[in-house]
């Protein structure tokens, strides 16, 4: 009899070993999962958008104050933000997964207390792959190739709804009024070649560099896209009131919500994508 | 009534005396246990965890693990930060000495942000990334982690301020150092931050007051700092006691005045930049506490070293409790909270001076 | 030499760049009340400096016999004592803690003040009649009584020489004779009392007069003698007179008289 038990309990312990996985995250850490996470916390948007575009929507138990998509979102508890997290509301929701960005410190002070943290941080079109496959196999779901395929095919028509005059646009894109720049490394920069579209900002500058407000001038894009508010200033900054694209208002202003879902490297670049193809369709109308 | 009939000012109706000092002292420290105790009950969960610690184990976390941690954290890094504030006004004979002003926090920025640059974020941040090691130009400074760069840097910053202000005779010149140092360092970090983007974030994560994330590691960290740095600042208040009335005086008095001063910035920096590797930038308090000390409890160094460490570290810790209490379950940062307790003393400081001088 | 108790041979003295004192050698004797006067700007409180060791000059200095970098520092501030000119600071010092300030030569480094301290402390506070003042913060004295404690400060150090730079600021005329009467009393017990003076009438109270004149001491002597009255006139270009008062040398000031060009 007892040989049996044994045997079982042998038995049940290889099948936990066996469901066992480990997770590497962007800082190196590798998390070993047992069963996969059923309550999880999530204190940056992208990965909170990722979780719930992935099906998981319902094992997320609280976010930060930034993210709000989907609405389902906004009703969860919030414990901070990203850079300033509250850990005792975190380590009272019983966590068994935590996801951060890579640059906040909350992560040691979490990890410390014995919860587990990933640490992801998408900035490139390559990330936005990679944190979406991550996260697929750290929650156990199945859709993240399926996901991907989805959110390529919409880039893709996005693309194809850009008639071939627009072909070669150049484009100015502005993350911030620092000014900080979307380069040709980054998400949007990526966005921006499979649309067609020429970031002004060249190669050599970063995925999202804090660029001399006079090479913009120089540079002289056809059209600007940046946030409303940026755009109330942006000609009183020296040299640009006589720069063409600001001349001819040939410029899209994001509001609030747009502006989320652009500068979000998660799962709803395709619909940035679509809204810089409105942008560039409004303009190319005009002429 | 002095031979010009001037009437004494207000703060003459102080009390003195050692006796004064030592009582204070011990009714700071009893507050301080009191604000343990307040920080343990106080938290986004509330009283509940309290409560529950005895057979909730997240709830025992909470009390134990993050609230006192924390609490106590707030109270060390307040001390480290009142320790160095009465040092920099001793030093400096001006009461308007602010460890931060003479460079102290601008080098330990700059300094944990090439560490960053030259580790790797992840390295430095989680502590234990073996690929970022392994890139790194000298595991010897991996090892000395935030706080020894942090340490490094606000030593430097404060030896530049002194070199541009050509000594501490001139406190005007020596703040206006301090100001061209934070300035220019503040540039360098700028041009570090711009050629690495992902230092830009950390460093924003780094620079931002918050006593949230100092668990049982960081206090261990604070308490060892802390002693010997009180320790060595009891000792050499009697430098501090010369130096008030005059470097000359200083001097014939046989203090050997170089090495002794060497010694008194070198624990203004450690003090504060272990304080700024655990909590970020948290303005006034270094400022603040040795006002206060003072207005409490006029004494000579030795006492008033102590006093305004015991000060500051109360501050800190009554900032931290508000900040997790005025508007729970969420929390406001707790750099606000210095700047509104602290203005506010100061603005009370001046009405009495401008009321006591016209009086006169 | 030998029984100077403060002696100096210097080619010169410099602030910075620019050169304050020339080639000046002096022979202090112990047991002597020196007054160091001259005009503005002469150099007074350069040669104090350079005497207490707090300015290095170019050349030598010998406190008791030994040269003063020989000394150790606290044994030195053991034996010589200084008081500076508007020593500002230390507001928030009680009179007492400042006069204990004077005891740090002889204390041990983490002793509390001893019975010997408390001692001196009393006398000094005593003597300079600032013992009234005890209990209060330095920063809500007046003038004089400030300086008196700072006086009282420089006095507990029992050393053996005071140097003393404008003593006298914001004293008013009984405070001024108590001074004289220290300054005094510690030349009598075998001390040496050097004070750099703007007051030429208490000056001409002393032992010795030292006349300073564009950084080079233009006579040393007795303040007696008729010599000395006659270099203190040239010193200030004449324009001062010494006179004998009541047992006391005075000097007075030339007034230029009024012109009579009244028509009444």
């Amino acid at each position: 009899m007892t040989r049996r038990l044994l045997a079982l309990l042998l038995l049940w312990a290889w099948a936990c070993a066996a469901q066992a996985y480990d997770i590497t995250d962007d800082t190196g850490h590798v998390t070993r999962f047992a069963t996969p996470p059923a309550r999880i916390v999530s204190v940056l948007p992208s990965l909170t958008e990722t979780v719930c575009a992935l099906g998981a929507c319902e094992r997320l138990v609280a976010v930060d104050r930034y993210s709000n998509w989907p609405a389902a979102v906004r009703r969860l508890p919030q414990v901070g933000g990203g850079l300033d997290p509250s850990v005792e509301a975190i380590a009272a929701l019983k966590p068994d997964l935590v996801l951060m960005a890579t640059s906040s410190r909350a992560g040691v002070r979490l990890r410390a207390l014995g919860l587990k943290v990933l640490q992801l941080e998408p900035r490139t079109g390559a990330d936005v792959r990679r944190v979406v496959v991550t996260l697929g196999r750290a929650l156990g779901v199945a859709g993240a190739e399926a996901l991907l395929q989805r959110i390529d095919a919409d880039v893709a028509d996005a693309a194809n709804a850009l008639p071939a005059s627009a072909r070669g646009l150049r484009v100015y894109f502005e993350v911030s009024p620092a000014p900080h720049a979307a380069g040709r490394g980054s998400f949007i920069g990526e966005l921006m070649h499979r649309l067609g579209l020429v970031n002004v900002i060249g190669p050599e500058q970063g995925p999202f560099p804090r660029i001399n407000p006079e090479y913009v001038v120089r540079a002289a894009p056809d059209l600007i896209m940046a946030s409303q508010r940026s755009l109330i200033d942006m000609a009183r900054r020296p040299g640009w009131a006589g720069m063409a694209a600001l001349r001819e208002q040939r410029t899209c202003g994001f509001d609030a919500e747009q502006r989320d879902v652009l500068v979000r490297a998660g799962p709803r670049i395709a619909e940035g994508a679509r809204l810089m193809v409105q942008c560039v369709r409004q303009h190319l109308d005009k002429r | 009534m002095n031979s010009t009939g001037l009437a004494p000012t207000p703060l003459a109706a102080v009390p003195v005396g050692p006796g004064r000092a030592t009582a204070l002292g011990l009714a700071l420290l009893a507050l301080a246990v009191l604000g343990l105790g307040l920080g343990a009950s106080v938290g986004s969960t509330g009283l509940d965890s309290v409560l529950n610690a005895r057979h909730d184990p997240v709830a025992w976390q909470i009390v134990w693990d993050i609230r006192l941690p924390r609490t106590l954290g707030a109270w060390l890094a307040g001390a480290l930060l009142g320790l160095s504030g009465a040092v920099a006004q001793g030093l400096f004979r001006n009461p308007l000495a602010d460890p931060f002003l003479l460079g102290s926090a601008s080098g330990a920025a700059l300094a944990v942000a090439l560490a960053f640059a030259a580790l790797g974020v992840s390295g430095m941040v989680s502590g234990s990334s073996g690929a970022a090691l392994a890139q790194a130009a000298s595991p010897a400074l991996a090892r000395l982690g935030l706080t020894g760069a942090a340490f490094v840097g606000a030593l430097g910053g404060v030896l530049l301020t002194l070199v541009l202000a050509q000594g501490v005779q001139q406190t005007l010149r020596l703040l206006l150092a301090g100001v061209v140092v934070g300035y220019v360092l503040g540039a360098v970090r700028e041009l570090v931050q711009l050629a690495q983007p992902d230092v830009l974030q950390a460093m924003q994560g780094f620079t931002l007051g918050i006593t949230g994330f100092v668990g049982w590691s960081a206090c261990a960290v604070m308490v060892a700092v802390l002693l010997p740095l009180l320790l060595a600042a009891w000792l050499l208040a009697r430098v501090l006691d010369a130096l008030t009335l005059g470097e000359d005086t200083a001097r014939s008095l046989g203090l050997p005045l170089a090495p002794l001063r060497a010694l008194l910035i070198a624990v203004l920096a450690l003090g504060t930049g272990t304080a700024v590797a655990q909590t970020g930038l948290i303005g006034f308090v270094g400022l603040v506490a040795p006002h206060l000390a003072r207005g409490l409890a006029r004494s000579t160094h030795g006492p008033l070293v102590l006093l305004s460490t015991l000060t500051g570290g109360l501050l800190l810790m009554a900032a931290d409790i508000a900040a997790r209490l005025v508007i729970a379950p969420q929390e406001l940062p707790v750099g606000v909270l210095t700047s509104v307790l602290g203005g506010l003393y100061l603005l009370w400081l001046m009405r009495q001076r401008t009321r006591a001088g016209r009086r006169a | 030499m030998n029984t100077a108790a403060l002696a100096t041979r210097l080619t010169g003295a410099r602030i910075g760049a620019q050169p304050i004192l020339h080639a000046i050698e002096l022979h202090l004797a112990p047991g002597r009340w020196v007054a160091v006067v001259g005009p503005n700007g002469a150099g007074k409180s350069t040669l104090l400096r350079v005497l207490a060791g707090l300015l290095p000059g170019d050349g030598q200095v010998w406190l008791q016999g030994r040269p003063l970098a020989d000394w150790p520092a606290r044994a030195r501030a053991a034996q010589l004592a200084w008081l500076g000119q508007a020593e500002g600071g230390a507001d928030d010092l009680l009179t007492e803690d400042v006069a204990m300030l004077g005891r740090l030569p002889h204390r041990p480094w983490l002793a509390p003040p001893g019975a010997a301290d408390h001692v001196a402390v009393e006398q000094a506070l005593h003597a300079t009649q600032a013992g009234e003042l005890r209990g209060r913060r330095l920063g809500e004295l007046s003038g004089g009584e400030r300086q008196r404690v700072l006086l009282a400060r420089a006095l507990a150090v029992q050393a053996p020489v005071l140097l003393m730079d404008e003593p006298l600021a914001h004293l008013d005329p009984p405070h001024q004779a108590d001074w004289i009467a220290i300054a005094r009393a510690h030349a009598a017990a075998g001390g040496l009392v050097v004070s750099v003076l703007h007051e030429l009438g208490v000056a001409l109270q002393a032992d010795e007069l030292v006349i300073v004149r564009a950084g080079h001491v233009t006579h040393h002597g007795p303040c007696a003698s008729p010599i000395t009255h006659q270099a203190l006139g040239a010193a200030f270009d004449h324009r001062v007179t010494v006179h004998p008062v009541a047992g006391q040398w005075v000097a007075l000031p030339r007034v230029p008289q009024p012109e009579t060009s009244h028509a009444d």
